[in-house]
């Protein structure tokens, strides 16, 4: 195979993104010995990553309805706090009941974290006002779950840290404008540097599309086309920290059923639909009262709380195009698509899907992947590497 | 008739124009020029996405910083009319008919308006601790098993009280307001950091003592650390166990 | 258009690395730091106000030592000087003196009080209350010097 033939001493892997998974991937190939150079438009985390909640997932919230989710976000879970200690609020959270119909969820609730191995201590009403006293008084009982509160772009930056200090090439401000492709081989990609000014390309024996919502169209400059939907949700940032721990809402998924505090803010979120163009979202005014009706019914205290800020971020959602709108369905696993064997175009491969909880548990499938193709043997490092601190990334 | 609903989203959809010069500057540029773009923007305009709509519309070319939109990344500092802000948080509708917007005072440019942070990271001690005591209490118990509630450092890093400071606009040895703060907050907080070290390291005529009360970091920070009266606090704690013979303990 | 440097393809590595310029705040081509407190809030123009009345009470100091060494010149050296002394616009730079005494006094006490960590957070209190003592005993003093002259 060309790509493989025309290789110097050590393969050298281009990654296109710089969202939680392509630093989490720079991270797992660097530690297993591969050169990494890894390109991204803006800022590390500018894209879906440094946008969401914060949530670190104990699973429990897919528990129900989509087992394989809620199973990764357990183990990534537990993984995460050991290699990145000093990096959540660990203050667990709560799924709240607070109708009737909420109430028939709990059985399925405990069974379901039971069956994926997601510790619950059930909770009366009045042990929980006694946790979080800003609750809805009228709760009627609650599941304490290990969520935690992730800063979502110093975290995913300690990947990125110990990436660079491990010799990965980090480029932010550098835009891929087109790959290099001929003959159905993917041997590089033309870059635009946005430092400069000036265009340049990188040659690489695979190139990986770590771009998330934008995976689409990244894929097209190969000729190839991968089914994601770009899916995003409104979050509504409040002044105030009206809990301390994740408060959740027993039930099925559904709009503002979740509340994260965040320093001294708290985050209510979210919803849900589909768009075709990942940089054009925009805030629907509907879905930001839609934040405020269901988040208050968690906690009273958010109707009045003082308004920070409202925002979209736009989910990875794997699925066919022609599914239906909300997007809610489609299913949360992440997938690496290998193109050789999905498009016959070799030395490119799409990692796409996943939830920031899950980052690492992604790149260590997609690491595998591109190992397998580049006939290496490398056993993967990252569970138990322990992170550089976030502010590494910016030292020299 | 129009709802009350319709007449709000009239409101916010009613669009203006709005005169923006932008900062530009390329590496290999001879010096920085100001571009100037006529935005539309409505009531709920920020000025991040007022810069968005110049990179998606005008000029692709347009680098700019930014990560989580909701004031907790501190990524997106610039200075709008010479006033430090957010982009994310920060209404056009505050700013004025004609606003300049220009990267962040004090930190080296690295393009446009994105300012390179490794010289605002150095200047910090290395003890750097994320998580603290939560104290937002709310008069609750902690649950079974957790020693404390615990949240991040108010701090969100983001360099807008460095740009303020008048001091660091005449020297650079001076470490900075952020730094000191966050020095005070380990002397509050130990969490098994070196306290004396930490103490040692501000006590320096480029550290607490070069500060001149001028409180304009406290204006500035988007975060409520008020680093001016941390600064104020540590200097107390420096002098403190000269004037009561107690001495402090690591 | 290609650039490929550095062998591993990254454009523009060298110039990327280099330190970009540094913006300070202030009006102007050339920065003006402290001296420009346009654009910022009270605490900035106090401390300005301060560094200039501190220079102004320095200057004033060995202006007030050379005017007395007048005193060794013999009488109407003295008296010459007494003459000036008492013109309206002596009398108006005494105002202005008087100014810059109470300014950098009270404000003085001010930073003194809050730089020492006693009270970080009532520094805008502080200021006005400053203003108020001062603004009364600069009018009280005006009214007295001028209408002496």
């Amino acid at each position: 195979m060309n790509a493989h033939a025309s290789r110097t001493s050590r393969p050298h892997v281009l990654i296109v993104g710089g969202g939680g998974t392509g630093g989490a991937l720079a991270h797992d190939l660097t530690l297993r010995g591969i050169k990494v150079t890894l390109v991204e438009r803006g800022e590390v985390t500018s894209g879906t990553t440094g946008r969401h909640h914060g949530l670190l997932h104990s699973g429990a919230r897919y528990a129900v309805g989509d087992r394989e989710s809620a199973i990764e976000c357990i183990e990534e879970n537990t993984i995460l706090r050991r290699i990145c200690p000093g990096s959540f609020e660990e203050n667990d959270g709560l799924f709240v009941a607070i109708t009737d119909e909420d109430m028939e969820y709990l059985e399925p609730l405990l069974k379901g974290c039971a069956d994926c191995g997601i510790p619950t201590q059930t909770l009366t009403s009045d042990e929980a006002l006694r946790l979080e006293p800003l609750l809805n008084p009228e709760l009627k009982a609650a599941v304490r779950i290990p969520d935690a509160t992730m800063d979502a772009m110093r975290m995913p930056l300690r990947f990125f840290a110990t990436a660079k200090h491990g010799g990965a090439g980090i480029h932010s401000y550098m835009e891929v404008e087109g790959l290099l492709v001929h003959d159905h081989l993917v041997s590089g990609a033309v870059v635009l540097d946005h430092v400069t000014g000036k265009e340049g390309e990188i040659r690489a024996d695979i190139v990986v599309n770590a771009t998330g919502p934008w995976a689409e169209l990244i894929a097209a400059m190969a000729g190839v086309d991968v089914p994601i939907r770009p899916s995003p949700g409104v979050l509504l940032a409040l002044r105030g920290r009206l809990s301390n721990m994740v408060i959740n809402r027993m039930h099925k998924s559904g709009d503002g059923d979740i509340v994260v505090p965040q320093r001294a803010l708290s985050i209510v979120g979210t919803s849900s639909w589909t768009v075709d163009d990942p940089d054009d979202l925009g805030v629907p005014e509907d879905h930001v009262r839609r934040m405020y009706e269901e988040g208050s019914k968690l906690i009273p205290a958010v109707k009045t709380a003082e308004f920070r800020a409202a925002w979209s971020a736009a989910r990875p959602l794997i699925g066919s195009t022609d599914q239906v709108d909300s997007g809610r369905e489609l299913s949360r696993t992440f997938k690496t698509y290998d193109h050789k064997e999905t498009d016959g175009v070799e030395g490119f491969v799409t990692i796409t899907g996943g939830k920031g909880t899950t980052l690492r548990g992604m790149a260590e499938l997609c690491a595998n992947v591109i190992c397998a193709k580049l006939g290496i043997e490398a056993e993967c490092q990252t569970r138990d590497t322990v992170l550089l601190p976030h502010e590494a990334y910016y030292a020299a | 008739m129009e709802t009350i609903e319709e007449t709000a989203t009239a409101a916010t959809e009613a669009t203006e124009t709005r005169r923006f010069r932008v900062f530009r500057f390329k590496r290999g540029d001879r010096g920085p020029h100001l571009d100037e773009f006529d935005v539309p923007v409505t009531a709920r305009t920020t000025l991040f996405d007022a810069m968005r709509w110049i990179q998606f519309n005008r000029d692709p070319s347009l680098a700019l910083r930014h990560s989580c939109l909701h004031a907790s990344c501190g990524t997106c500092g610039v200075r709008a009319n010479g006033r430090e802000v957010l982009m994310c948080v920060t209404a056009v509708h505050d700013l004025g008919r004609e606003i300049t917007v220009e990267p962040v005072a004090n930190i080296p440019v690295l393009t446009d308006l994105v300012v390179d942070m490794t010289e605002f990271y150095a200047r910090f001690h290395e003890a750097h601790p994320l998580v603290r005591e939560s104290g937002f209490d709310l008069g609750a118990e902690v649950p079974e098993g957790l020693a404390t509630y615990q949240r991040y450092e108010d701090c969100i890093e983001c360099g807008l009280c460095l740009s303020a400071c008048p001091v660091v606009a005449t020297t650079d040895r001076y470490v900075g307001p952020m730094a000191l703060a966050w020095a005070q907050r380990i002397l509050e907080e130990p969490r098994d950091e070196d306290v004396l070290g930490v103490r040692d390291w501000a006590d320096d005529p480029d550290g607490a003592w070069r500060c001149h009360a001028a409180f304009e970091c406290t204006e500035a920070c988007p975060s409520n650390v008020n680093p001016a009266a941390r600064i104020m606090q540590l200097r107390g704690t420096l002098v403190g166990p000269s004037l009561t013979g107690r001495e402090m303990r690591g | 258009m290609s650039d490929t440097t550095r062998g591993d393809g990254v454009p523009g590595s060298s110039e990327r690395a280099a330190r970009g310029p540094v913006l300070r705040k202030g009006v102007g081509p050339s920065p003006t730091g402290w001296f420009d407190p346009r654009g910022r809030a009270i605490g900035s123009w106090a401390f300005a106000v301060n560094r200039i009345t501190g220079l102004g009470l320095v200057f004033y100091l060995y202006l007030h030592l050379g005017v007395l060494s007048l005193l060794l010149a013999g009488e109407s050296a003295w008296n010459d000087f007494l003459e000036i002394a008492t013109s309206t616009v002596f009398l108006g730079l005494d105002v202005l003196l008087l100014f810059g005494i109470l300014f950098h006094g009270l404000n003085g006490v001010r930073v003194a009080l809050v730089g020492t960590g006693v009270v970080p957070n009532r520094q805008m209190a502080l200021f006005w209350a400053g203003t108020v003592i001062g603004t009364i005993v600069l009018v009280y003093g005006a009214v007295h010097i001028i209408g002496s002259g």
